[in-house]
Protein backbone atom coordinates (compact mmCIF):
# COMPACT_ATOMS: atom_id res chain seq x y z
CA UNK A 1 0.00 0.00 0.00
CA UNK A 2 1.25 3.44 -0.92
CA UNK A 3 0.98 4.88 2.57
CA UNK A 4 3.41 2.41 4.07
CA UNK A 5 5.53 1.34 1.13
CA UNK A 6 8.00 4.19 1.43
CA UNK A 7 8.49 3.85 5.15
CA UNK A 8 11.78 2.36 6.17
CA UNK A 9 12.19 -0.01 9.03
CA UNK A 10 14.50 1.10 11.80
CA UNK A 11 16.74 -1.44 13.42
CA UNK A 12 19.32 -1.13 16.15
CA UNK A 13 22.68 -2.71 15.41
CA UNK A 14 23.84 -2.56 18.98
CA UNK A 15 22.81 -1.59 22.48
CA UNK A 16 25.07 -0.62 25.38
CA UNK A 17 25.54 -3.06 28.25
CA UNK A 18 24.17 -0.38 30.57
CA UNK A 19 20.69 -0.84 29.05
CA UNK A 20 20.56 -4.35 30.53
CA UNK A 21 20.10 -2.72 33.94
CA UNK A 22 16.57 -1.87 32.79
CA UNK A 23 15.77 -5.50 32.00
CA UNK A 24 13.38 -7.35 34.32
CA UNK A 25 16.06 -9.65 35.80
CA UNK A 26 17.23 -6.95 38.25
CA UNK A 27 20.94 -7.05 37.58
CA UNK A 28 23.49 -6.04 40.15
CA UNK A 29 26.86 -4.82 38.88
CA UNK A 30 29.98 -6.42 40.36
CA UNK A 31 32.61 -4.53 38.37
CA UNK A 32 31.74 -0.90 39.24
CA UNK A 33 31.29 1.08 36.03
CA UNK A 34 33.68 -1.00 33.95
CA UNK A 35 32.51 -2.02 30.48
CA UNK A 36 29.04 -0.51 30.81
CA UNK A 37 29.36 1.19 27.43
CA UNK A 38 30.41 -2.02 25.65
CA UNK A 39 28.25 -2.73 22.63
CA UNK A 40 26.00 -5.77 22.51
CA UNK A 41 25.57 -6.70 18.84
CA UNK A 42 23.81 -10.04 19.17
CA UNK A 43 20.41 -10.65 20.74
CA UNK A 44 21.19 -14.27 21.51
CA UNK A 45 22.71 -15.50 24.76
CA UNK A 46 25.60 -17.92 25.22
CA UNK A 47 26.65 -20.41 27.89
CA UNK A 48 30.44 -20.69 27.60
CA UNK A 49 30.82 -24.19 29.03
CA UNK A 50 33.27 -25.52 26.45
CA UNK A 51 35.12 -22.21 26.31
CA UNK A 52 35.73 -22.51 30.06
CA UNK A 53 36.96 -26.05 29.55
CA UNK A 54 39.53 -24.68 27.13
CA UNK A 55 37.92 -25.18 23.71
CA UNK A 56 37.38 -21.74 22.13
CA UNK A 57 36.56 -22.87 18.59
CA UNK A 58 33.04 -21.66 17.68
CA UNK A 59 33.04 -19.55 20.86
CA UNK A 60 30.26 -16.94 20.36
CA UNK A 61 32.16 -14.36 22.40
CA UNK A 62 30.17 -11.44 20.96
CA UNK A 63 27.08 -12.64 22.84
CA UNK A 64 26.18 -12.02 26.45
CA UNK A 65 27.83 -14.81 28.43
CA UNK A 66 25.55 -16.50 30.95
CA UNK A 67 27.20 -18.29 33.88
CA UNK A 68 24.73 -20.67 35.50
CA UNK A 69 25.26 -23.45 38.02
CA UNK A 70 27.23 -25.57 35.53
CA UNK A 71 29.81 -22.87 34.81
CA UNK A 72 30.16 -21.75 38.43
CA UNK A 73 30.49 -25.28 39.88
CA UNK A 74 32.95 -26.20 37.15
CA UNK A 75 35.08 -23.19 38.10
CA UNK A 76 34.86 -24.23 41.74
CA UNK A 77 36.01 -27.74 40.87
CA UNK A 78 39.34 -26.65 39.41
CA UNK A 79 42.35 -25.09 41.13
CA UNK A 80 42.89 -21.37 41.51
CA UNK A 81 45.72 -21.38 38.96
CA UNK A 82 43.54 -23.21 36.44
CA UNK A 83 40.69 -20.74 37.05
CA UNK A 84 42.94 -17.80 36.32
CA UNK A 85 44.29 -19.51 33.24
CA UNK A 86 40.72 -20.25 32.05
CA UNK A 87 39.69 -16.63 32.52
CA UNK A 88 42.76 -15.28 30.77
CA UNK A 89 41.90 -17.62 27.92
CA UNK A 90 38.32 -16.38 27.44
CA UNK A 91 38.95 -12.71 28.16
CA UNK A 92 41.25 -12.42 25.17
CA UNK A 93 37.99 -12.25 23.20
CA UNK A 94 35.95 -9.01 23.21
CA UNK A 95 33.12 -10.27 25.40
CA UNK A 96 30.51 -7.52 26.04
CA UNK A 97 29.52 -8.74 29.51
CA UNK A 98 29.08 -11.72 31.81
CA UNK A 99 25.88 -12.41 33.73
CA UNK A 100 25.87 -14.73 36.73
CA UNK A 101 22.55 -16.34 37.64
CA UNK A 102 21.31 -17.74 40.99
CA UNK A 103 23.01 -14.79 42.71
CA UNK A 104 26.42 -16.38 42.13
CA UNK A 105 29.63 -14.36 42.59
CA UNK A 106 33.09 -14.58 41.05
CA UNK A 107 36.31 -14.77 43.04
CA UNK A 108 38.05 -11.36 43.35
CA UNK A 109 40.99 -12.50 41.20
CA UNK A 110 38.60 -13.43 38.36
CA UNK A 111 36.70 -10.15 38.69
CA UNK A 112 40.01 -8.31 38.42
CA UNK A 113 40.82 -10.08 35.16
CA UNK A 114 37.42 -9.02 33.79
CA UNK A 115 38.03 -5.45 34.91
CA UNK A 116 41.43 -5.47 33.27
CA UNK A 117 39.87 -6.53 29.94
CA UNK A 118 36.95 -4.12 30.26
CA UNK A 119 34.23 -6.75 30.67
CA UNK A 120 31.23 -5.93 32.83
CA UNK A 121 30.15 -8.65 35.28
CA UNK A 122 26.64 -8.66 36.72
CA UNK A 123 24.60 -11.00 38.85
CA UNK A 124 20.90 -11.77 39.15
CA UNK A 125 18.80 -13.66 41.68
CA UNK A 126 16.85 -15.43 38.94
CA UNK A 127 17.73 -19.00 38.01
CA UNK A 128 19.27 -19.63 34.60
CA UNK A 129 16.10 -20.74 32.78
CA UNK A 130 14.07 -17.75 33.99
CA UNK A 131 16.91 -15.32 33.36
CA UNK A 132 17.32 -16.74 29.86
CA UNK A 133 13.64 -16.30 29.01
CA UNK A 134 13.29 -12.82 30.48
CA UNK A 135 16.55 -11.54 29.04
CA UNK A 136 15.83 -13.04 25.61
CA UNK A 137 12.47 -11.31 25.50
CA UNK A 138 14.05 -8.02 26.59
CA UNK A 139 16.77 -8.26 23.93
CA UNK A 140 14.26 -9.33 21.31
CA UNK A 141 12.37 -6.11 21.97
CA UNK A 142 15.52 -3.97 21.99
CA UNK A 143 16.67 -5.35 18.66
CA UNK A 144 13.17 -5.49 17.13
CA UNK A 145 12.45 -3.82 13.80
CA UNK A 146 10.59 -0.56 14.24
CA UNK A 147 8.45 1.54 11.98
CA UNK A 148 7.47 5.17 12.48
CA UNK A 149 4.00 5.83 11.14
CA UNK A 150 2.09 9.08 10.72
CA UNK A 151 -1.36 8.45 12.15
CA UNK A 152 -3.55 8.27 15.25
CA UNK A 153 -3.56 5.15 17.37
CA UNK A 154 -6.55 4.50 19.62
CA UNK A 155 -7.73 1.60 21.76
CA UNK A 156 -11.42 1.15 20.87
CA UNK A 157 -13.16 -1.46 23.07
CA UNK A 158 -9.76 -3.08 23.54
CA UNK A 159 -9.02 -3.24 19.80
CA UNK A 160 -5.99 -1.26 18.62
CA UNK A 161 -7.03 0.86 15.63
CA UNK A 162 -4.54 2.97 13.71
CA UNK A 163 -6.04 5.75 11.60
CA UNK A 164 -3.94 6.80 8.64
CA UNK A 165 -4.55 9.17 5.76
CA UNK A 166 -3.34 12.42 4.23
CA UNK A 167 -2.53 15.42 6.42
CA UNK A 168 -5.63 17.33 7.37
CA UNK A 169 -8.11 14.53 6.64
CA UNK A 170 -9.11 14.50 10.32
CA UNK A 171 -7.24 11.66 12.01
CA UNK A 172 -6.71 13.60 15.25
CA UNK A 173 -10.31 14.81 15.29
CA UNK A 174 -11.57 11.22 15.07
CA UNK A 175 -9.20 10.21 17.86
CA UNK A 176 -10.48 13.12 19.97
CA UNK A 177 -14.08 12.12 19.34
CA UNK A 178 -13.31 8.53 20.36
CA UNK A 179 -11.60 9.72 23.55
CA UNK A 180 -14.67 11.80 24.35
CA UNK A 181 -16.72 8.61 24.08
CA UNK A 182 -14.49 6.84 26.61
CA UNK A 183 -11.89 5.17 24.41
CA UNK A 184 -8.16 5.46 25.06
CA UNK A 185 -5.48 7.26 23.10
CA UNK A 186 -2.15 5.48 22.58
CA UNK A 187 -0.39 8.02 20.37
CA UNK A 188 -1.18 10.76 17.91
CA UNK A 189 0.77 11.92 14.85
CA UNK A 190 3.94 9.92 15.50
CA UNK A 191 3.28 6.24 16.21
CA UNK A 192 6.18 3.85 16.74
CA UNK A 193 5.47 0.24 15.87
CA UNK A 194 7.70 -2.62 17.06
CA UNK A 195 7.56 -6.23 16.05
CA UNK A 196 7.18 -8.60 18.96
CA UNK A 197 7.64 -12.39 18.77
CA UNK A 198 7.55 -12.19 14.94
CA UNK A 199 3.75 -12.26 14.87
CA UNK A 200 2.41 -9.12 16.49
CA UNK A 201 3.01 -5.40 16.24
CA UNK A 202 3.01 -3.23 19.33
CA UNK A 203 2.51 0.52 19.05
CA UNK A 204 3.50 3.36 21.34
CA UNK A 205 4.12 7.10 21.16
CA UNK A 206 7.40 8.95 21.55
CA UNK A 207 8.90 10.03 24.85
CA UNK A 208 8.61 13.72 23.92
CA UNK A 209 5.09 13.80 22.56
CA UNK A 210 3.42 11.23 24.86
CA UNK A 211 -0.25 12.19 24.75
CA UNK A 212 -0.04 15.67 23.32
CA UNK A 213 -2.11 16.26 20.22
CA UNK A 214 -2.45 18.96 17.62
CA UNK A 215 -5.91 20.03 16.54
CA UNK A 216 -5.97 22.27 13.48
CA UNK A 217 -7.06 25.77 14.39
CA UNK A 218 -6.72 25.07 18.09
CA UNK A 219 -3.07 24.23 18.61
CA UNK A 220 -1.51 21.72 20.96
CA UNK A 221 -3.55 20.10 23.69
CA UNK A 222 -2.67 17.50 26.34
CA UNK A 223 -5.13 14.61 26.36
CA UNK A 224 -3.85 13.15 29.64
CA UNK A 225 -4.36 16.44 31.50
CA UNK A 226 -7.72 17.14 29.89
CA UNK A 227 -9.38 13.73 30.06
CA UNK A 228 -7.40 12.01 32.78
CA UNK A 229 -5.57 8.75 33.13
CA UNK A 230 -8.47 6.61 31.90
CA UNK A 231 -8.27 8.27 28.48
CA UNK A 232 -4.75 7.14 27.66
CA UNK A 233 -2.52 4.12 27.53
CA UNK A 234 1.19 3.70 26.81
CA UNK A 235 1.16 0.68 24.52
CA UNK A 236 -1.29 -1.38 22.52
CA UNK A 237 -1.18 -4.20 20.06
CA UNK A 238 -2.05 -3.02 16.54
CA UNK A 239 -5.02 -4.95 15.18
CA UNK A 240 -6.69 -2.84 12.50
CA UNK A 241 -5.46 -0.14 10.14
CA UNK A 242 -8.23 2.22 9.06
CA UNK A 243 -7.21 4.18 6.02
CA UNK A 244 -9.22 7.38 5.60
CA UNK A 245 -9.64 8.51 2.02
CA UNK A 246 -11.41 11.30 0.22
CA UNK A 247 -14.41 9.85 -1.58
CA UNK A 248 -13.41 8.81 -5.07
CA UNK A 249 -16.04 7.53 -7.50
CA UNK A 250 -13.52 5.53 -9.50
CA UNK A 251 -12.39 3.52 -6.46
CA UNK A 252 -14.02 0.31 -5.37
CA UNK A 253 -14.93 0.03 -1.71
CA UNK A 254 -16.01 -3.27 -0.23
CA UNK A 255 -19.77 -3.67 0.08
CA UNK A 256 -19.96 -7.05 1.75
CA UNK A 257 -16.80 -7.37 3.82
CA UNK A 258 -16.09 -10.77 2.25
CA UNK A 259 -13.29 -9.50 0.03
CA UNK A 260 -11.26 -7.88 2.80
CA UNK A 261 -7.55 -8.00 2.18
CA UNK A 262 -5.19 -7.80 5.12
CA UNK A 263 -2.23 -5.47 5.05
CA UNK A 264 1.37 -6.59 5.46
CA UNK A 265 3.31 -4.42 7.85
CA UNK A 266 6.83 -5.61 8.67
CA UNK A 267 5.68 -9.06 7.46
CA UNK A 268 2.84 -9.15 9.97
CA UNK A 269 -0.73 -9.39 8.66
CA UNK A 270 -3.01 -6.67 9.95
CA UNK A 271 -6.73 -6.19 9.16
CA UNK A 272 -7.22 -3.31 6.81
CA UNK A 273 -10.27 -1.14 6.24
CA UNK A 274 -10.39 1.55 3.57
CA UNK A 275 -12.92 4.13 4.59
CA UNK A 276 -14.07 6.83 2.19
CA UNK A 277 -15.16 9.94 4.06
CA UNK A 278 -17.65 12.62 3.13
CA UNK A 279 -19.60 15.27 4.99
CA UNK A 280 -22.22 13.89 7.32
CA UNK A 281 -20.53 10.54 7.80
CA UNK A 282 -19.91 9.76 11.44
CA UNK A 283 -16.50 8.10 11.39
CA UNK A 284 -16.38 7.76 15.16
CA UNK A 285 -19.43 5.50 15.27
CA UNK A 286 -18.11 3.56 12.28
CA UNK A 287 -14.79 3.10 14.10
CA UNK A 288 -16.64 1.66 17.10
CA UNK A 289 -18.56 -0.67 14.81
CA UNK A 290 -15.32 -1.75 13.11
CA UNK A 291 -13.91 -2.63 16.54
CA UNK A 292 -17.00 -4.54 17.65
CA UNK A 293 -17.21 -6.38 14.33
CA UNK A 294 -13.53 -7.32 14.70
CA UNK A 295 -14.26 -8.68 18.18
CA UNK A 296 -17.20 -10.69 16.83
CA UNK A 297 -14.99 -12.18 14.13
CA UNK A 298 -12.24 -12.93 16.64
CA UNK A 299 -14.81 -14.80 18.74
CA UNK A 300 -16.10 -16.73 15.74
CA UNK A 301 -18.98 -14.73 14.28
CA UNK A 302 -18.54 -13.20 10.84
CA UNK A 303 -21.70 -11.31 9.88
CA UNK A 304 -20.87 -11.18 6.17
CA UNK A 305 -20.29 -14.94 6.04
CA UNK A 306 -23.43 -15.76 8.04
CA UNK A 307 -25.53 -13.55 5.78
CA UNK A 308 -24.01 -15.07 2.68
CA UNK A 309 -24.70 -18.61 3.94
CA UNK A 310 -28.32 -17.71 4.71
CA UNK A 311 -28.71 -16.47 1.17
CA UNK A 312 -27.23 -19.66 -0.29
CA UNK A 313 -29.56 -21.78 1.80
CA UNK A 314 -32.58 -19.80 0.60
CA UNK A 315 -31.55 -20.07 -3.04
CA UNK A 316 -31.18 -23.84 -2.73
CA UNK A 317 -34.67 -24.22 -1.23
CA UNK A 318 -36.43 -22.28 -3.98
CA UNK A 319 -38.56 -24.15 -6.55
CA UNK A 320 -38.28 -22.60 -9.96
CA UNK A 321 -41.37 -20.81 -11.29
CA UNK A 322 -43.09 -20.55 -7.90
CA UNK A 323 -44.09 -17.06 -6.82
CA UNK A 324 -42.65 -16.38 -3.41
CA UNK A 325 -43.46 -12.78 -2.61
CA UNK A 326 -45.15 -13.63 0.73
CA UNK A 327 -42.17 -15.68 1.92
CA UNK A 328 -40.01 -12.60 1.94
CA UNK A 329 -41.45 -11.25 5.17
CA UNK A 330 -39.60 -12.06 8.35
CA UNK A 331 -42.82 -13.07 10.16
CA UNK A 332 -45.65 -15.07 8.67
CA UNK A 333 -48.50 -12.83 9.77
CA UNK A 334 -48.92 -9.74 11.96
CA UNK A 335 -50.73 -10.47 15.21
CA UNK A 336 -51.30 -6.85 16.09
CA UNK A 337 -48.73 -4.76 17.87
CA UNK A 338 -48.23 -7.08 20.84
CA UNK A 339 -44.50 -7.15 20.61
CA UNK B 1 5.80 11.54 -9.65
CA UNK B 2 8.76 13.69 -8.69
CA UNK B 3 10.90 12.75 -5.74
CA UNK B 4 13.45 15.20 -4.37
CA UNK B 5 15.87 14.82 -1.51
CA UNK B 6 18.33 17.25 0.03
CA UNK B 7 20.42 17.19 3.19
CA UNK B 8 20.04 20.19 5.45
CA UNK B 9 21.60 21.41 8.67
CA UNK B 10 20.02 23.22 11.59
CA UNK B 11 22.01 26.46 11.88
CA UNK B 12 20.42 28.59 14.56
CA UNK B 13 21.46 28.25 18.19
CA UNK B 14 18.05 27.39 19.61
CA UNK B 15 17.55 24.54 17.14
CA UNK B 16 14.28 23.50 15.54
CA UNK B 17 12.09 24.67 18.42
CA UNK B 18 8.36 25.44 18.44
CA UNK B 19 8.37 28.65 16.38
CA UNK B 20 10.50 27.39 13.49
CA UNK B 21 8.66 24.07 13.60
CA UNK B 22 5.39 25.91 13.12
CA UNK B 23 6.98 27.96 10.31
CA UNK B 24 8.27 24.82 8.63
CA UNK B 25 4.91 23.06 8.76
CA UNK B 26 3.20 26.20 7.41
CA UNK B 27 5.61 26.27 4.46
CA UNK B 28 5.26 22.54 3.85
CA UNK B 29 1.47 22.72 3.89
CA UNK B 30 1.53 25.12 0.92
CA UNK B 31 2.67 22.31 -1.35
CA UNK B 32 0.70 19.43 -2.77
CA UNK B 33 3.65 17.06 -2.42
CA UNK B 34 4.17 14.91 0.61
CA UNK B 35 7.05 16.26 2.69
CA UNK B 36 9.22 14.15 4.95
CA UNK B 37 12.06 14.91 7.34
CA UNK B 38 14.51 12.19 8.25
CA UNK B 39 16.87 12.06 11.21
CA UNK B 40 18.98 8.90 11.64
CA UNK B 41 16.45 6.87 9.67
CA UNK B 42 13.59 8.19 11.78
CA UNK B 43 11.19 9.61 9.21
CA UNK B 44 8.33 11.95 10.07
CA UNK B 45 5.68 13.79 8.11
CA UNK B 46 6.79 17.37 7.46
CA UNK B 47 3.22 18.63 7.55
CA UNK B 48 2.69 17.49 11.13
CA UNK B 49 3.89 19.95 13.77
CA UNK B 50 4.03 17.27 16.45
CA UNK B 51 6.07 15.14 14.07
CA UNK B 52 8.56 17.91 13.32
CA UNK B 53 8.98 18.67 17.01
CA UNK B 54 9.60 14.98 17.72
CA UNK B 55 12.91 15.34 15.89
CA UNK B 56 14.11 17.67 18.69
CA UNK B 57 16.75 18.87 16.22
CA UNK B 58 19.54 20.84 17.89
CA UNK B 59 22.07 23.23 16.35
CA UNK B 60 24.33 21.38 13.92
CA UNK B 61 21.88 18.52 13.49
CA UNK B 62 21.83 16.96 10.01
CA UNK B 63 18.44 16.17 8.51
CA UNK B 64 17.27 14.93 5.15
CA UNK B 65 14.40 16.71 3.45
CA UNK B 66 12.34 14.60 1.09
CA UNK B 67 9.40 15.60 -1.06
CA UNK B 68 7.23 13.41 -3.27
CA UNK B 69 4.61 14.81 -5.60
CA UNK B 70 3.92 17.24 -8.41
CA UNK B 71 5.73 20.21 -6.85
CA UNK B 72 8.49 18.29 -5.03
CA UNK B 73 11.40 20.33 -6.36
CA UNK B 74 9.86 23.71 -5.51
CA UNK B 75 8.95 22.42 -2.05
CA UNK B 76 12.45 21.17 -1.29
CA UNK B 77 14.03 24.40 -2.56
CA UNK B 78 11.82 26.59 -0.44
CA UNK B 79 12.33 24.50 2.69
CA UNK B 80 16.10 24.35 2.15
CA UNK B 81 16.01 28.16 2.00
CA UNK B 82 14.22 28.25 5.34
CA UNK B 83 16.86 25.97 6.90
CA UNK B 84 19.69 28.01 5.35
CA UNK B 85 18.31 31.22 6.85
CA UNK B 86 18.51 29.57 10.27
CA UNK B 87 14.74 30.02 10.44
CA UNK B 88 15.36 33.78 10.46
CA UNK B 89 17.25 33.53 13.75
CA UNK B 90 20.84 34.01 12.54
Amino acid sequence: MSLFSKLKELKKDNIPVELLLQSPIKLQILTDDIGLDNDITDKNLYRPQLALAGYVGLFSYQRIQIFGNTEIFYLKSITKEERIKTFKNITQFPIPCIILTNNHRLEPELLNICKEFNIAVMTTEFDTTKAFTLLSEFLDDQFAAQLVVHGSFVDVYGVGILFVGRSGIGKSEIALDLIERGHRLVADDVVMLSKKRETILMGTGTSLVQHFMEIRGLGIIDIRQMFGIRSIRFQKRLEIVVELEDWDDSQHYTRTGLDEEPLKLMDVEISHVRLPIFPGKNITVIAEVIAINYLLRTYGYDASKVFSEKLNEKIMKRTPGKKSFQEQRMITYFQGDNE
Amino acid sequence: MEVFERDVEVKNRAGLHTRPAAGLVKLAAKFKSEIFLVRDGFMINGKSIIGVMTLAAEQGCQLTLRAEGPDAEAAVNELVGYFDSGFGEL
